[in-house]
């Protein structure tokens, strides 16, 4: 068994890192290997294929990659804490919430880039703690959270929409944002986002003993002496903040947070402490390769990002779910 | 000693139990009983936080329990709740070394002292040759001991069951009840809810009979028998038994 996951781990680290070589060759414009090793070494610096890595391929491919692991750990985050196998933050309204909130931001102040994983995770929070109050005062049933999560996800995305149609001159294409797309990445824009990603992803790792201990139950992780209110609002912060932040960059990826934590709970098992590592490793696997498909896949036309997990990750989730039948029960 | 003294108590916002005191002596098996509803778990939910405690004290020898954060309680007391909505995908070795939380921080790494608790409570329970299988797989009656595993691993001196043997089959809950006396035996206080009659009182050195969210009596199992409070609470009738090894009762 501990071997088996050993080698589906070296499989996953492998797979990634093949991912993210192939995300940065390939393209509209293809480039060899050899100028991608000059580029990091800062050879040949006047080309133009370093110009075409380091100022487009390497911030996309870096894009893809952080924003497969915040989502896929958000959202093995969220199943935990909400005890839902179906929570996830497009499912929750957590996507939504800093979609919604990075449409008023450009609105209100266009000018300040700063502002915008700042509003995307304050966002992400107040709508994840408003369908998570909503559930818990109310006692709701696990249907119910996800219903609220998805009434307050098509509200906010109605008023993105609005904001949108309403002012025209808004610097955002609003089919690739609803749809996720990681195109026109910078490094400048990936910046803040990332940081605030690689924190929440520390934290979250190290509080993963925690986390496997709110897997339990409510009743079970207080008896073990978990402070269950304060640990849920501090996953719900995490939760929010990898969202929030792949939201500010990436637009809303859907689906990357929901099928990547299943698969993984069907390699895996529960146990946190695989999980978070093991669901942030396919989860940028998932993410870059969706990426280099939607960019071949129709040369010269690119399909965003979003929509290739969704062509891709459907099927694959659908075919893991009827193979399951009938087999071992996977709970959240 | 635990000792409950006035405390009223409430389940969400709903007020359940008012003004109740009872206490619970050290080193002996005490047995709570009475109908559903009648507020048996809500008195033992006020240990791990799950009933909200409004008013009232709870003294763990001498100490005021409240007062402990949530680790120092389930250091002190380790408390097995009744009902599991989720039963985690797991090896059922996992689940009992969670047991070992309360002990665990930051810093602080599994030890060798933490393996060989997990292990003797494993053996403990008969649970050893299923260690490696996820939890979702156990029958009920095997789950149930895994969890009991769990509990027993906090390596508290109070063990607080609610409802333990209801997953169990015959066999299995007089199986229980030689682990509840063994444990008793190895100087524990053991405090549990028991819903058969003829269990809770061969094995309580004390009874507590709750009815209607009060407690009616508390009181060794003969007096309770003698002055006729159980058969009038359950609307039984009892008849007893007596052999070389001891008495028994049974309930129609």
């Amino acid at each position: 068994m501990e071997r088996k996951k050993f080698i589906i781990i070296v499989l996953l680290c492998f797979t990634l890192l093949l991912s993210f070589t192939l995300s940065v060759l390939f393209g509209s414009v293809s480039v060899r290997l050899s100028d991608i090793l000059k580029s990091l070494l800062s050879l040949n610096t006047g080309s133009t294929s370093h110009t075409l890595i380091t100022a487009v391929r390497l911030p996309r491919a870096l894009g893809g990659l952080f924003a497969g692991m915040g989502l896929s750990v958000s959202g093995i985050i969220l199943q935990s804490v909400m005890n839902n196998s179906l929570a996830g933050p497009s499912t929750i309204g957590i996507n939504s919430g800093s979609g919604f909130c990075i449409m008023l931001a450009m609105l209100l102040f266009p000018q300040s880039g700063f502002l915008l994983p700042l509003s995307a995770f304050l966002g992400a929070f107040t709508a994840s703690l408003a369908v998570f109050l909503l559930a818990y005062l109310a006692d709701s049933s696990r249907t119910t959270i996800i219903l609220a999560g998805i009434t307050i996800s098509s509200f906010l995305n109605a008023g993105t929409n609005t904001i949108k149609i309403l002012d025209t001159e808004l610097s955002v294409n609003l089919v690739s944002f609803m749809a996720g797309s990681l195109s026109g990445l910078t490094m400048a824009k990936l910046f803040l986002p990332c940081l605030g990603i690689l924190t929440a992803l520390i934290l979250s790792f190290s509080l993963c003993r925690a986390l496997n201990i709110l897997s339990l139950g409510e009743d079970t992780a207080r008896s073990l002496g978990l402070n269950v209110p304060f640990i849920r609002l501090v996953f719900l912060l995490l939760a929010s903040l990898l969202a929030g932040c792949v939201v500010s960059f990436g637009g809303l990826i859907s689906f990357v947070g929901l099928v990547v934590p299943h698969i993984c709970r069907q390699l895996f098992g529960s146990d946190a402490r695989f999980l978070l590592p093991c669901s942030s490793l396919l989860g940028g696997s998932l993410v870059l390769i969706c990426d280099l498909a939607g960019r071949v896949l129709f040369r010269p036309f690119e399909l965003p990002v979003g929509i290739l997990t969704s062509l891709i990750g459907g099927p694959f989730f659908l075919y893991l779910l009827l193979k399951k039948k009938g087999g071992r029960r996977v709970n959240a | 000693m635990l000792e409950f003294k006035n405390v009223s108590a409430s389940c969400g916002r709903t007020p359940i139990l008012e003004q109740v005191s009872v206490s619970f002596p050290k080193g002996i098996i005490t047995v709570l009983i009475g109908p559903n509803g009648c507020g048996k778990t809500t008195l033992l939910q006020c240990l791990n936080g799950t009933s909200r405690v409004t008013s009232g004290e709870i003294y763990l020898e001498g100490q005021d329990y409240l007062k402990l954060s949530l680790k120092e309680r389930a250091r002190k007391i380790s408390f097995l709740p009744q009902i599991r909505t989720i039963i985690p995908a797991i090896p059922a070795r996992m689940l009992v070394e969670h047991g070992r939380f309360p002990y665990l921080g930051f810093s602080r790494k599994k030890t060798k002292e933490d393996d060989r608790i997990v292990e003797n409570a494993l053996s403990f329970t008969h649970t050893a040759s299923y260690a490696n299988q996820p939890v979702d797989t156990l029958s009920g009656g095997i789950r149930q001991r895994v969890f009991f595993a769990m509990a027993l691993a906090q390596d508290c001196d109070y063990l607080v069951l609610d409802e333990p043997a209801t997953y169990l089959d015959p066999d299995g809950q007089r199986e229980f009840l030689s682990m509840a006396r063994e444990l008793k035996a190895q100087g524990k206080t053991v405090i549990l809810t028991l819903h058969n009659l003829s269990h809770a009182i061969s094995l309580a050195d004390r009874l507590i009979i709750m009815n209607d969210r009060r407690v009616i009596a508390q009181d060794v199992p003969k007096k309770c028998l003698d002055d006729h409070i159980i058969q009038d609470i359950f609307h039984v009738s009892c008849k007893q038994f007596k052999d070389k090894d001891g008495t028994y009762y049974f309930f129609q």
